[in-house]
């Protein structure tokens, strides 16, 4: 159980495919209490996906709870083995900015409205959540890490969607 | 950090558009040994506009640069200009406060921009980017501008808005100002 140290692009584990997660073991027990140790450890930081702190798993964790953009309208904790989108709808562009790509943040377009479907890793559970908003975006943005995507690859434009990142508190 | 290896330049670069001015312009800088540290090109009407921020490894001179990108520019009538950039200047300062989205739209009429941008000067907002784009059609043009700006600490967007609210009126437009909050994830 520990902060584990963030892997920066152009790490190539953050550009590959992660696996699925056959069974809850303890080392998945391990991986997803470093998770959330490196997110609470992060400035501001409100989700972690397991390729990150170089783990090829399909696990991730999000906690907007604490955020102002999310404190209103969250789940509180979710740790995800093997997450699915089942639904989504609406889109809105949201300036992100990734602990993986330092220094910059972009402009991304998302569903604001999405069900993820993941095992709870806590209550060895299958659950459905149906987030919303910041909570929504945070979701989409640790899953894309799964599948090797970073929000780089869905900016739309380098003049008019990446920018210089400002100093988080 | 000043780069005091280096030394860098402002290179524009503007003419009538066809293909191979960015090959052309960025071939020469190749062959100088010269890096593109930042750059933006855009199409202006039937214009292609290239700015690019180089640098190169001292010592290194803006005649070598100019003699080097003049015959390029000639060959395809485009005009050049290069500056040197002061030790310190290539780098962007990053300024504290909030950041706003800026949407401008309405019937084309000479002013909406420097009127704009004037209010936003004299209350210390700076800008980022700015774009603007002639739609609608020639009989009725339609003027869009899109711009980003950096609020001076104190100010709200919400003062903005109302601070552009009687230029709303005499000009007749839509101006429409968005907080952009960057997001940790």
């Amino acid at each position: 159980m520990a902060v584990q140290p963030i892997l920066k692009y152009p790490h190539p584990l953050l550009k590959k495919m992660a696996h699925h997660v056959d069974a809850l073991d303890a080392a998945v027990h391990t991986l997803v209490q470093d998770l959330l140790d490196t997110m609470q450890a992060g400035p501001g930081s409100v989700g972690v996906a397991a390729p990150q702190i170089g783990v090829g798993l399909r696990v991730c964790v999000v906690d907007v709870s604490n955020s102002r953009h999310g404190k209103d309208n969250n789940h509180g904790l979710l740790c995800m083995v093997n997450p699915e989108i089942i639904s989504r709808s609406g889109l809105a562009v949201m300036r992100e900015g990734c602990m993986s790509v330092p220094d910059y943040t972009g402009d991304v377009e998302r569903a604001t409205e999405i069900t993820v479907r993941f095992l709870d890793s806590r209550s060895g559970q299958q659950r459905e959540v149906a987030a919303s908003g910041f909570e929504a975006v945070a979701i989409q943005h640790e899953m894309d890490h799964l599948d090797g995507l970073l929000f780089l690859d869905r900016i739309i434009s380098v003049s008019t969607g990446l920018f210089r990142r400002k100093q988080y508190r | 950090m000043p780069h005091r290896e280096l030394t860098h330049y402002a290179v524009s670069v503007v003419g009538a558009d066809r293909p191979g001015i960015v090959a052309g312009v960025t071939g020469a800088l190749f062959k100088l040994g010269c890096n593109i540290a930042d750059s933006s090109c855009a199409m202006l009407a039937g214009e292609f506009a290239m700015i690019l921020i180089v640098s190169h490894r001292k010592p290194f001179t803006k005649a070598n640069l100019i003699e080097e990108l003049k015959p390029v520019c000639e060959r395809m009538a485009m005009t050049l200009s290069v500056r040197h950039l002061p030790l310190g200047e290539e780098d962007r300062k990053e300024t504290a406060g909030e950041i706003c989205q800026i949407t401008v739209y309405g019937a084309d009429q000479p002013g909406i921009v420097y009127r704009v941008t004037n209010t936003l000067a004299t209350h210390q907002i700076n800008i980022m980017d700015l774009q603007t784009k002639l739609a609608g059609t020639e009989q009725e043009p339609v003027y869009i501008m899109l711009l980003e700006a950096v609020l001076p600490d104190g100010l709200a967007p919400e003062e903005v808005e109302r601070l552009l609210n009687g230029l709303k009126q005499e000009l007749q437009v839509e101006i429409s100002v968005r907080t952009v909050t960057p997001v940790e994830l």
